[in-house]
């Protein structure tokens, strides 16, 4: 049985999936980048299901098997995908993009457990949504475009490395005339946005709210708590909340924004149309 | 003719007198093809081998323990590396480093911890199932899989390193995902599995149950705790691994550099005597070991020629014994006509007859040992020290 989870990215082009190489990605910015660097030369696949999240995601066997079986196999990094510290995959067809940039990633809660003898120990966690500040996204392109030229010869991906390089410096200038001035304290309704803050000048708190759904009074109370404390005057959605979640928090004086994570496809907008609207909705916000 | 005859008649007489010269003539004939044939198996074994690992990076020390290790998996274990010199590698871009680690044993079997890349490197096929695709699973080598008896789907249990360290490593049940091809190498004798699963069964990863109750302290839930000695599906999100890891251990890393170029300037990074990596080239190292079986089978041969030189004497002496035993019997076939050349044909027949009847014992011998001259050789060197 084909496996039906596998999202066929791409499937534009004259060439037959078949004859073409096939890439396979464990979240959407890499696999746009794959895609924008490979054009029409390979076949590029997302191997998270829709409405799966490549971070709680875990494949099957056969799933691992199609994986392993690709040309080029792109990680995330930064801890975004569990299963794939966990999974054998070929390293020498599998670029993990952020593996260059470990300086810049930003830490997070310190997970701390307990098991045998040795007692208790920790493991440092990592914020995972790297893609959020464009520069560091335009490092992982191009550490994708050293892997995609170093494994798939055939494809000549320095022409579209500059004009994706273009395009996510042309964002990221877009994220970067959001504030002038101090950094805006802001809450988020969820912990994503630690790059998107700490690129754009936005002072992240985060919540944990589940997307999409209606915050009940205790998380209210909490957000109440938080807007004292912080001084927050921008609340973040990871997706478009029921319209009295929206009157809640405008009555606690909050400005607001819905900032697509893009770890999946935002509908039938790509990378570059999502982040404009990202940050076109900050904006507005903050107008 | 008659003397062919007389003298099988007489051989025939004393059949068991002749049977021991017939086996001693056979040994003096066949131990020197079959030392021969065996080193030269041997040596084609260990050449091709090593030939065909580019180049072995490991801990400085005793090279040819860190390629018998690296390249043929015998228990001539160096003291191992970590991860960061594979790590070095990929950095470098010089080359597709595989890690590798050797350190455990399943039923007596070596247990290989790598990644799929070896596999490329080895261009190693499956002739059932599928290469292993998470923690917990192995492919079997073929000798390995035909010696225990084992198929897809059943499971081997690593063996204990130490029987009464009990803080030592803990068995681990894995499950065989698939079983390679026959190659003649040391690969058909291994158990792969990934580096990390490697890892798990020395114990720097490991899953358990979240025993942690609230308002428990660590030292008291330890107590507790229960490790899985076996990683299903269910459990399997709970093992996790500690520390840094460019710090893990492996046992040799083997670099296919993409190009001489690159192969000359990964060499030239580990030659300094004070650093803590050495990289070998196996073939250099097997050559010289090579060279020194050679000066060892030219002495053996030389042995062999004097062993030979003293064994057709003693062969002589117990014929010329025998015809002294037997001069009353020439004395009368003597005054019966036969002249003294007539004797001497009879006594050379008796020799030749002997000489034949080695042959004939020594020659399916060494075809039938000379046939399986590979896996015995393959078995000797996979037994190591």
């Amino acid at each position: 049985m084909r496996l039906p989870l596998l999202l066929l990215f791409c499937m534009a082009g004259a060439a037959s999936a078949q004859d073409r190489p096939v890439i396979v990605a464990d979240s959407y910015p890499v696999a746009y980048f794959a895609e924008q660097l490979a054009g029409d030369s390979a076949d590029v696949r997302l191997v998270v299901p829709e409405g799966r999240d490549p971070s709680s995601w875990r494949p099957s066997l056969a799933e691992i098997g199609e994986i392993q079986s690709a040309d080029l196999i792109v990680l995330n990094g930064a801890g975004l995908a569990d299963w794939t510290s966990r999974a054998a995959l070929p390293r020498a067809r599998t670029v993990e993009t952020t593996r260059g940039l470990t300086d810049r990633f930003i830490q997070t809660e310190t997970i701390t457990h307990s098991h045998g003898a040795e007692g208790s120990h920790s493991h440092e966690g990592v914020a995972t949504h790297t893609w959020l500040d464009l520069e560091i996204a335009a490092a992982q392109a191009e550490a994708l475009s050293v892997a995609i030229g170093r494994a798939l010869p055939d494809i000549d991906v320095a022409a579209n490395l500059q004009a994706l390089a273009d395009l996510l410096a042309a964002l990221d200038a877009q994220g970067n005339a959001l504030v002038d001035g101090d950094a805006v304290p802001t809450i988020a309704s969820h912990p994503r946005y630690e790059y998107l803050g700490a690129a754009y000048d936005l002072e992240i708190t985060s919540l944990d709210w589940e997307a999409g759904a209606e915050p009940n009074a205790d998380q209210l109370a909490v957000l109440s708590e938080l807007i004292a404390e912080t001084g927050a005057t921008l609340f973040i959605w990871e997706a478009a909340p029921p319209a009295s979640a929206n009157a809640a928090v405008a009555d606690l004086g909050l400005a607001q924004a819905v900032v697509h994570p893009l770890t999946m496809p935002s509908g039938d907008m790509d990378f570059a149309q999502t982040m404009r609207a990202n940050f076109a909705a900050i904006e507005e916000a903050l107008r | 003719m008659n003397a062919l005859y007389l003298a099988a008649a007489n051989l025939r007489y004393h059949w068991a007198r002749t049977i021991v010269l017939i086996v001693a003539a056979a040994l003096v004939l066949s131990v020197p093809v079959l030392t021969r044939t065996l080193l030269a198996a041997g040596e084609a074994a260990l050449t091709a081998r090593a030939e065909a690992t580019p180049l072995l990076l490991g801990t400085r020390g005793s090279r040819l323990d860190l390629v018998m290790a690296g390249a043929y998996f015998t228990d001539d274990l160096p003291e191992p590396t970590t991860m960061a010199t594979s790590e070095e590698v990929w950095d470098s871009g010089l080359g597709i480093p595989a890690p590798l680690h050797t350190t455990f044993t399943a039923s007596g079997v070596r247990i290989v911890g790598t990644t799929l890349d070896y596999f490329d490197l080895r261009n190693l096929e499956l002739s059932e199932g599928r290469v292993f695709a998470t923690l917990g699973e192995a492919v079997l080598g073929a000798n390995a899989a035909r010696e225990l008896s084992l198929g897809v789907g059943e499971t081997i249990l690593s063996d204990p390193e130490n029987l009464f360290d009990l803080d030592g490593a803990y068995p681990l049940e894995m499950s065989i995902s698939g079983i390679l091809e026959p190659r003649g190498t040391p690969d058909d004798d291994a158990v792969f599995v990934d580096i990390k699963t490697a890892w798990i069964i020395e114990g720097i990863g490991h899953g358990h149950e979240d025993i942690i109750v609230e308002g428990e302290d660590a030292a008291s839930a330890a107590a507790r705790v229960v490790q899985f000695s076996r990683i299903t599906p269910e459990n399997e999100a709970s093992f996790h691994f500690h520390g840094d890891p460019n710090g893990y251990p492996v046992t040799a890393v083997m670099v296919a550099p993409y190009d001489i170029r690159s192969e000359t300037i990964l060499r030239g990074r580990y030659l300094d005597a004070e650093g803590p990596v050495q990289a070998v080239v196996p073939s250099d190292v097997i050559d010289a070991l090579v060279a020194r079986l050679l000066r060892i089978a030219a002495l053996v041969d030389t042995v062999t020629v004097i062993v030979g030189f003293a064994a057709a004497l003693a062969l002589g002496l117990a014929l010329f014994l025998s015809w002294r035993l037997r001069a009353g019997e020439m004395f009368t076939a003597f005054a019966l006509g036969a002249g003294r050349s007539m004797i001497a044909r009879l006594a050379l027949a008796e020799v030749a007859l002997v000489l034949l009847g080695a042959a004939l014992l020594a020659t399916p011998v060494v075809i039938a040992l000379s046939s399986y001259a590979d896996i015995i050789v393959s078995r000797l060197v996979a037994f190591g020290s």
